[in-house]
């Protein structure tokens, strides 16, 4: 897992680059959006309808057709038990997907919380939450995720509240930051001035304002998410098997690596994949809302 | 950085320290299972429910039987007291088991740190702002770099190039060539991602006046990339730097798990696991401390890179 | 020992990757067994040291003059959070340090160490024990009678005591005295007839009065012994290192030379994950190493000189909970083993290295193992359906799962991830849980982290159905551990179908204390019928231990009480 708060990786904020070369950026993009809208879509329609995608039974054992290579009749092998890893990592998606988007909304939600409070609260508010902020910050992603599955037990439920928590402080320095810019720029000003009430500044124009960059790192966030739930999983500390599940999967295959590379590449493929697939979006989302009309 | 800020920094450093310890105390403390069993059990490898007559002579070496306010402070009292206790699966001072373990660990995430950031700055160099061709390989490498899980690439490293190719040591030796694919492995995905803003930065900064005139007064192209441009490209990814650390010391877990590497992170696994309270909650405040000293300096950086700070 | 080390390749570090690593090792190991030996003998641990010589590594041994120097490069699976105590993984590490009263052979004969002779009394309740004369421990101190009664005592009190061996010998020890520097007197409550087989094992190694008297974390981390070895440093997380003990004049008599060992020492590293450690062989880092994966035995058989040691002791297991429903009803537990194609589950999950052990109360290799119940509920998916069916349970719901009154046949099978059950043996449970769904058992697989497993959170009989475990033993009074019934004056934690079987509890004492070797083997057996025809446990495969080595390193090989390897014969080929 890249260990990388999602956050800072991408500038929020700051000048934008000039229109021209956002187009042409934004035009040199363009194949490679199509390419990872497409790879989402897939792993989407996975998640939803893995049938559709691969009407084998993820969990059904061959004894006799164990840790098979790639070939036309399991296009990227079978592992110990004889199961088809095409199967496995399509029916995995769901799993993965739920971790990655509950974590980042996990994330998100307690962010906004402390992030608003900690913008709009004043300063011993602000001082408070912000300490707080920074004594989550302090514990590595990976620590606080350790503690949580020691205490919880590992689950689906464990990694999303574990990711989601430690993730939150990055989001939350960020949206603070956000709500400050926005309270101090002249048109909230203005609209106090014209009489609105304060809530209805906030709802009508502080939330709104402050909440458009994060677009882009949700859509970023989610792919972190699942490559650090893949992480725990990797570590033992995911799903319980036989689910399916795309970290778990990789933690199987790294016994067989030297004699079965399909079962430690293609997992892994999945995720770095599906990760790099929301990262081109999100950047290019990003061109778009930073260089287009949202402006 | 004036006396008073020196002070505030320093409040502000014990606090998060006293808000990691008592968050971790708490946490383990409510652990399911009992913790005198666990200790017993693990000493005999067995699994087996404990009687009264067993369990007591452990409640009472640890102090289990007080209450967990009369823990927690006698707990506390320790770490005023510069102790951070005796480890209860190790059986040796929790300040003894980290010291022997953080070399390795410290030596492993500086040097990922080193790598990255040299390969982000070739590359941004190399490639921003030389043309389309040039620029989409030097941002698709970034990209792909920072979405690369360590654990992934991790076990394919050591698989191609320590026991297929045989070029460095498969088991995590203290040796320089013992080294040299941990730290890749760590310090790939976050030059993908200090890349990714350095090379933001460096191109707006192409774009100002003053290098402008810089070229104007004949000033070479490598000159103005690394004289004018980088000086002020660097800045968002020192401050990266900064948070990267912890993220660092996780993905070090995870590295040196692949690589058999010692380190902190092995012993920080297994004490987890074993719900060693005190030896969680050192490494806790070691990385909490690290974090603190980290951020200290990337604002001692950013004094350094820019002038302009100097007087802030 | 009773310890019930991990299954197949011990996890011990946390990550279970290693664990798998090890399963796998230990997997090939047994299959190697097999097939060298035709058929997978009943006295394990030497059979597996041949068989690892027949698969071809073999004139290795023996052959040269043995060499002064060197230092091995081991590379081991798991460490342990102790040096000392009652896990199989300590006693690894303890064989290189601590030297004890007596050895056992091959075949289970046993042959002196430290005691030179012994005697019973006629009523098999006192045993007088003639010692070695001038043995000193590494610190110093000599190695007498006192010295020997002072570990009697220190594992057998209840607040220092080291519960494996208390589980051995507890219900009998009475007492232990010098009786002069060279004499021990040790009384039994009642005859135990297993006691010398017990004190081959390395729990009963013999430390330092001086570490004992220095307290628990003394003999936890820095033990002190009269071994060939003495322990210089342990870098957690990462190796042990030992140096040679100039003058050790203590080696057991089955040793393949007295006096000190040829190299120089050993370092002892924790290489938990199998891809490493067998890469660290190829590589040159290490000279030999435990549990090679099961994935790798062939070709490690071709390359190195491979050894595998058959464990005795129980197999690894299925302990079916007959306190509560389902598992209370008998039928149900029978139609649970039938409906389980185990033999084939077990070649698929540990690439056919591994033997699969039908009879579930004894491993293969122990003495007094009946061989007449290794196929024991051979799959037969038809019987286990009628079972269900006359049972009750012969309603299916939606997910084609049995019910009865409205109730799934449901099994919560609780494993101990990343501590006992390596991978191997985690896809073992799958391959089951996978058949077991094809007669309409629901198996919910619950993998148990290391701190929830060993805190006992699965130790009380409403929190599992089904749970894998082993306890490795040198003869078959580990029934004894096992089986002995969970009283509440007397409760017993190691019985963990808890079934209470008075008539089984009483041919086990009367096994124990029998003095006749073919009356002894006879009530034996009567208990593995007991048990097998109660279906108490499902067996599944064998606990293995196996090397490979380096060809330049010569004369390693495994003790045979539980399969610990010896350095202190070995040395480098010029």
């Amino acid at each position: 897992m890249s260990a990388i708060q999602p956050s800072p990786a991408l500038p929020v904020g700051g000048p934008a680059p000039s229109a021209a070369v956002t187009a042409a950026w934004v035009r040199s993009l363009r194949p490679g959006v199509i390419l990872a809208s497409l790879v989402v879509l897939f792993f989407v329609l996975a998640a939803i309808a893995p049938a559709l995608l691969a009407p084998r039974d993820p969990l059904a054992i061959d004894l006799a057709a164990s840790l098979r290579a790639p070939s036309a009749g399991h296009v990227l092998g079978t592992d110990q038990s004889g199961r088809d890893v095409y199967t496995r990592i399509v029916h995995g998606a769901r799993q993965s997907l739920l971790i990655g988007v509950g974590a980042t909304a996990l994330a998100m939600a307690v962010a906004i919380a402390l992030g608003f409070l900690s913008g709009l609260g004043g300063r011993l508010v602000d001082g408070l939450v912000s300490r707080f902020v920074e004594v989550l910050f302090s514990f590595p992603v990976l620590m606080l995720s350790l503690l949580f599955v020691t205490v919880f037990g590992p689950s689906a439920t464990t990694e999303i509240v574990a990711v989601g928590i430690s993730s939150a402080p990055g989001y939350a320095r960020m949206i603070r930051g956000q709500v400050l810019s926005v309270r101090g720029s002249g048109y909230v000003e203005a609209a106090r001035a014209l009489g609105h009430s304060y809530p209805r500044v906030i709802r009508r124009h502080v939330f709104p304002n402050a909440m458009r960059p994060l677009v882009v790192v949700v859509t970023l966030g989610v792919g972190q998410s699942i490559v650090w739930a893949a992480g725990l999983a990797f570590l033992g500390l995911g799903v319980a098997p036989p689910a399916p599940e795309w970290g778990a999967m990789l933690d199987a295959g790294r016994n067989y690596v030297t004699h079965a590379w399909w079962l430690e590449i293609f997992p892994g493929l999945a995720i770095v994949l599906f990760a790099l697939s929301v990262t081109t979006i999100g950047r290019y989302l990003q061109q778009r809302l930073e260089g287009g009309p949202a402006r | 950085m004036s006396a008073r800020g020196v002070a505030v920094r320093l409040l502000g450093a014990i606090g998060v320290l006293w808000a990691a310890a008592t968050f971790t105390f708490f946490v383990q403390t409510l652990l399911p299972g009992d913790r005198a069993t666990l200790i017993l059990n693990q000493e005999s490898g067995q699994t087996i429910k404990r009687t009264a007559s067993e369990l007591a002579p452990i409640n009472a070496k640890y102090g289990f039987d007080d209450s967990i306010v009369g823990q927690y402070l006698h707990y506390l009292g320790g770490l005023a007291r510069g102790d951070l206790g005796s480890s209860y699966q190790l059986h040796e001072p929790v300040a003894r088991i980290i010291g022997d373990q953080i070399g390795p660990t410290i030596v492993l995430t500086v040097t990922a740190l080193l790598f990255a950031w040299a390969i982000s700055l070739v590359l941004t160099i190399a490639t921003a702002k030389r043309g389309r061709v040039r620029s989409t390989l030097g941002s698709g490498f970034e990209t792909i770099a920072a979405g690369l899980p360590h654990y992934w690439l991790g076990v394919v490293l050591l698989v191609v190039f320590a026991i297929d190719l045989k070029w460095f040591p498969v088991e995590g030796e203290t040796s320089l060539s013992g080294l040299v694919l941990p730290a890749l492995t760590l310090g790939i995905p976050l030059a993908g991602f200090i890349g990714q803003v350095t090379r933001d930065e460096f191109e707006k900064v192409l774009d100002q006046p003053f290098v402008t005139s810089a070229r104007a007064r004949g000033m070479g192209d490598l000159g103005v990339r690394t004289r004018h441009a980088l000086r002020h490209a660097v800045l968002p990814g020192i401050t990266l730097s900064g948070w990267a650390l912890g993220a660092l010391f996780s993905g070090a877990v995870i590295v040196e798990s692949v690589f058999a590497r010692p380190g902190i992170g092995q012993v920080l696994v297994s004490a987890a696991n074993a719900r060693d309270i005190p030896l969680v909650s050192g490494v806790v405040m070691l990385l909490a401390f690290v974090y603190v000293v980290a951020n200290l300096l990337v604002d001692l950086a950013y004094t350094v890179v820019d002038p302009r700070m100097r007087t802030a | 020992m009773s310890l019930e080390h991990p299954a197949p390749s011990p996890p011990a570090d946390t990550t279970r990757g290693r664990a798998r690593l090890v399963g796998l090792a230990a997997a090939l190991a047994i299959a190697s067994t097999l097939s060298a030996c035709g058929g997978g003998g009943a006295s394990g641990g030497s059979d597996s040291a041949s068989a690892g010589t027949a698969a071809g590594s073999g004139a290795a041994s023996g052959s040269a003059t043995p060499v002064r120097g060197g230092t091995i490069r081991y590379g081991h699976e798991q460490e342990p959070p102790c040096l000392t105590g009652g896990w199989v993984q300590e006693a690894y590490i303890d064989r290189q340090l601590l030297d004890s009263l007596v050895a056992q052979e091959k075949g289970g004969k046993i042959v002196p160490w430290l005691a030179t002779s012994w005697k019973v009394s006629k009523d098999q309740r006192t045993w007088t024990f003639t010692l070695k004369p001038g043995i000193r421990f590494t610190d110093g101190t000599p190695l007498d009678a006192a010295a020997v009664a002072k570990n009697f005592s220190y594992w057998l009190d209840p607040r220092t005591g080291n519960s494996t061996v208390q589980s051995y010998i507890g219900g009998y020890y009475a007492s232990s005295r010098a009786l002069d520097a060279t004499t021990l007197q040790l009384d039994l409550k009642k005859p135990y007839s297993p006691l010398l087989s017990s004190l081959s094992q390395a729990y009963f190694g013999i430390v330092s009065p001086q570490t004992l008297a220095s307290g628990a974390d003394a003999v936890c981390t820095a033990p002190v012994g009269s071994g060939p070895f003495i322990l210089q440093k342990w870098n957690r997380g990462q190796n042990l290192t030992f140096v040679r003990n100039p003058s050790y004049d203590s080696a057991p008599a089955n040793a393949k030379h007295q006096g000190p060992a040829y190299v120089d020492g050993i370092v002892w590293k924790f290489l938990g994950d199998q891809t490493v450690r067998y890469g660290s062989l190829t590589n040159h880092q290490s000279d030999v190493i435990y549990d090679v994966p099961t994935v790798d035995w062939q070709e490690a058989k071709a390359r190195f000189e491979v050894q595998q040691y058959i464990t005795p002791g129980t197999p690894v297991r299925l302990s079916l909970n007959t306190s509560r429903a389902p598992f209370d009803d008998v039928a149900v537990r029978r139609a649970f083993a039938y409906a389980t194609d185990r033999a084939n589950g077990v070649k698929s999950a540990f690439n056919g290295v591994i033997p699969y052990n039908g009879n579930g109360a004894l491993s293969q290799s122990t003495p007094d193992y009946d061989a007449s119940l290794a196929n024991a509920y051979a799959y037969d998916p038809g019987r286990a359906n009628s079972l269900l069916d006359a049972a009750g349970w012969s309603a299916k719901d939606g997910a084609g799962y049995r019910t009865k009154n409205g109730r799934e046949l449901t099994v919560k099978l609780v494993y101990p991830a990343g501590s006992v059950i390596t991978s191997e043996g985690v896809t073992l449970l799958q391959n089951i849980q996978q058949q077991a769904k094809q007669v309409g058992f629901h198996v919910d697989l619950v993998p148990a982290t290391p701190s929830e497993t060993f805190s006992g959170r699965y130790s009380t009989p409403d929190s599992y159905d089904a749970q894998p475990w082993y306890w490795t033993s040198p003869n078959a009074g580990v029934l004894y551990i096992v089986w002995r019934q969970n009283l509440k004056d007397s409760p017993n934690g190691n019985n963990e179908s808890f079934y209470n079987n008075p008539e089984l509890d009483r041919t086990i004492a009367a096994a124990n204390s029998t003095l006749d070797p073919a009356k002894q083997k006879q009530l034996y057996a009567r208990a593995q019928q007991i048990i097998v025809a109660e279906a108490a446990v499902v067996g599944l495969y064998t606990q293995t231990t196996s090397l490979a080595i380096d060809r330049r390193l010569r004369d390693v090989w495994l003790e045979d009480s539980q399969g610990e390897p010896v350095f202190s014969d070995a040395y480098f080929a010029r």
